[in-house]
């Protein structure tokens, strides 16, 4: 793939904040032109800072790479990148139609675009009937809107949204959903920055997971939770509750022998079947790490050979949350990660 | 430049949703509207139909054309005083908040974004600061020209030089508001902090005045003790000829022959001071005031130089008095000189008013290059580190 179908192409970008506090630790990043691409990470994974840099809000460090096509903080990149930022907060002495013609122009729209691209745009948002009406008075919903709309006043080819549903009701969302999804029809790349997993895995071609100032992971959502598919074998707890016992019976020696508790507040086992594939026993439940059935077809013979019922046998791919979790989650402790980076040298 | 346009459209609807935008406007309105109704008569100044007075007889048409009483009326009042003190004081209130909300969070991200470059937009937001006091003094004037052309009988377009100079005068005290908001990125620490460097500069100046003051008023002394020892000395000299006439006659010399002789006599100082003793004393003053005259020539250029590196608002607004009222106050009556000679405690209206034209000329003296280009230097030098300040920090 050439660097120009890149709209992001970020080889190592890097924060230190006044030479202690490492926000950005060599961030690999790439964003395919045309492609809806969500950024995930905790509080203090660095994602704003991250952003940011894009929009020559703040510099970094070191920052090797291009945003369409051009070097990052090239400031005339920016007449084709829309940006709505978290928090933001629009002159509140401006209508709405007023915001989206002053940022038109500063974004170098010319007067007579601006006039028919804002008019389109508070259509687009559902808008037009608070044009005349001055921010102040706006919902926090109806800011967003606003926030979108203007995101959107160049016509750029690279939409940066941060947090865009905040604070948007469900109908809201749904259409900021259905409009990032026309964007990426028209051939828009869409960066998204957002808390909210469930609908960032609806939209998201692509996605990465920040912690603690590096990418954790990245690619689609596919890609990502294919390799973690497990087969869960649900059976009938006993009036006894010895299923547990039964199931435990049911592994191989060696398997049973390595199963040690996963910790983080759970209250399974967790052990090698072999080689390559974990098995996790959780009360009734046995769950086996493989995308292989048939790999699992011995054991729900054994299940059924020691008398236990099955009440279900399904393959479970984990969500979007799961893998952010999973990335989160200290391994060795089952907490979260502290915000920032991952030694002391990270805080003042 | 649709982002200049845009910018400064902005800055315009941002000042204009001021409550303090309109109060101030109304009050010059007001201003002006008093000076509508003021009127200057043989008989004195009047108010509408009231006859306030002539001030000691001074204060009329005979002495004062009424083009230059309105003149007077528009630099002294309407400029000096309410232009730079009041207007100015409530302009930096509306204004001071102009760049901390600029770079408060959640709203300087929105601008940064856009394909403009720091410098161009930090630049472009000071100057549409300026907005406020630029369409107030522009108002002002205006109005201003109408009444003393109406009132007055002379029109003068020289009023509007009152724009650039007023705002020019702002200027530097808004540079240092727009320094302090954008690195403490507080309103009251701008104001507050601004109005402080206002008092400042305001004592430089005092500290500039008493100087030149002190200086002159030394010099007037000098002056006046000469001129002073020179008439006692005269006096003594046609003492000590009174009495040698009298001693040749006394001798038997003829009176007409005596009083030629004494006419060519020549007098030693000390004859003269025995003659009259207050001489030595006066000569001593003499000595004692020509030794101080280095001391208050050395403090007085202290006090200019001090003044070089800083802005001069009170000189920059009195450029305009320059133009107005170039004539005024400026031949006042040679009196005949008191014999005792000025002192601090004790200045007759003569020495006050032959002092008062000696600070005057001295002030003017002061090249408009000079008042204007170290004042525009300052300037140049907080706005080049506030926007370096501005175009390296990360928001």
């Amino acid at each position: 793939m050439t660097s120009t179908s890149w709209a992001i192409d970020l080889t190592h970008v890097e924060k230190v904040y006044k030479g202690k506090v490492h926000a950005l630790r060599g961030i690999e990043m790439r964003v395919h032109a045309g492609e809806v691409f969500g950024l995930l990470g905790p509080n203090g994974a660095g994602k704003s800072t991250l952003v940011k840099i894009l929009m020559t809000v703040i510099s970094a460090t070191r920052a090797d790479g291009t945003m369409l096509g051009r070097p990052i903080g090239d400031k005339h990149t920016l007449s084709r990148v829309g940006y709505l930022p978290e928090h933001h907060r629009f002159p509140e002495y401006l209508t709405g139609g007023q915001v989206l013609d002053f940022f038109g122009a500063l974004s170098g729209v010319p007067r007579a675009d601006c006039k028919r691209r804002s008019a389109e745009l508070l259509d687009l948002v559902g808008m037009t009937a608070w044009r005349n009406h001055r921010v102040k008075g706006y919902s926090k919903g109806m800011r967003q809107r606003i926030g979108i709309a203007q995101a959107l006043m160049s016509d750029p080819d690279l939409v940066i949204l941060d947090e865009p549903t905040d604070g948007v009701d469900p109908v809201g969302r749904r259409d900021i959903r259905s409009m990032v999804t026309r964007l990426r029809e028209r051939g828009k790349t869409v960066f998204l920055n957002s808390h909210l997993l469930s609908e960032l895995e609806m939209v998201c071609d692509r996605v990465a997971i920040l912690v603690q100032g590096r990418v954790a992971s990245q690619g689609t959502v596919d890609d990502l939770t294919r390799f973690r598919q497990f087969y869960e074998i649900e059976v009938v707890p006993t009036a006894s509750g010895a299923a547990a016992d039964l199931l435990l019976s049911c592994l191989p020696g060696p398997a049973a022998a390595s199963l040690a508790p996963v910790g983080g507040g759970r209250t399974a086992t967790r052990g090698m079947l072999d080689a390559s594939t974990w098995v996790e026993l959780d009360g009734a439940t046995l769950r086996v790490g493989t995308q292989d059935p048939a790999s699992v077809a011995p054991l729900i013979d054994r299940v059924r050979q020691s008398g236990l019922t099955l009440r279900a046998l399904r393959p479970v791919r984990p969500s979007l949350e799961d893998l952010f979790m999973e990335a989160v989650t200290d391994p060795t402790t089952g907490r979260a990660k502290l915000p920032g980076a991952d030694s002391a040298e990270a805080r003042p | 430049m649709t982002q200049t346009l845009a910018l400064l459209l902005d800055a315009y609807r941002e000042l204009s949703a001021k409550k303090l935008f309109w109060m101030v406007l109304m009050l010059s309105g007001l201003v002006v509207g008093v000076f509508a109704m003021l009127g200057i008569t043989p008989e004195g100044v009047q108010l509408a139909a009231w006859n306030i007075g002539d001030f000691g007889g001074f204060v009329n048409s005979d002495n004062l054309p009424p083009a230059m009483f309105y003149k007077a009326l528009f630099s002294g009042l309407g400029i000096k005083f309410w232009l730079t003190w009041i207007a100015s004081i409530l302009a930096l209130i509306s204004t001071a908040s102009l760049i901390p909300d600029f770079i408060a969070g959640g709203a300087i991200e929105l601008s940064l974004s856009k394909p403009i470059s720091r410098l161009r937009l930090f630049l472009t937001k000071y100057f549409s600061g300026l907005l406020f006091v630029a369409l107030q003094v522009t108002i002002f004037s205006a109005a201003s020209f109408l009444v003393i052309g109406l009132r007055g009988g002379e029109w003068l377009p020289g009023v509007f030089l009152a724009i650039p100079v007023v705002v020019i005068f702002f200027s530097y005290l808004y540079s240092f508001c727009a320094l302090v908001g954008l690195i403490t990125r507080s309103t009251i620490a701008a104001l507050l902090l601004t109005l402080l460097f206002w008092v400042f500069l305001f004592c430089l100046n005092i500290t500039d005045q008493t100087l030149i003051q002190g200086r002159e008023l030394n010099a007037m002394r000098s002056e006046a003790i000469a001129k002073q020892i020179e008439r006692m000395e005269k006096s003594a000299d046609d003492q000590l000829r009174r009495d040698l006439v009298t001693e040749k006659v006394s001798m038997g010399e003829p009176r007409e022959q005596a009083e030629a002789e004494a006419r060519d006599a020549t007098f030693t100082s000390e004859q003269r001071d025995q003659t009259n003793p207050k001489i030595g004393q006066a000569r001593q003053d003499l000595t004692d005031t020509r030794e101080n005259a280095p001391a208050w020539a050395t403090a007085a250029k202290a006090a200019r130089i001090a003044k070089t590196f800083f802005p001069k608002t009170t000189e920059t607004t009195d450029l305009l008095e320059r133009v107005l009222v170039e004539d005024m106050n400026l031949d006042a009556a040679e009196e005949e000189p008191d014999n005792d000679a000025p002192s601090w405690m004790r200045l007759s209206r003569a020495d006050q008013q032959r002092l008062a034209q000696r600070i005057e000329a001295e002030l003017r003296r002061r090249s408009v290059w000079w008042i204007l280009g170290t004042s525009l230097g300052f300037e140049a030098l907080i706005l080049g580190f506030a926007s370096w300040v501005f175009v390296r920090r990360d928001f």
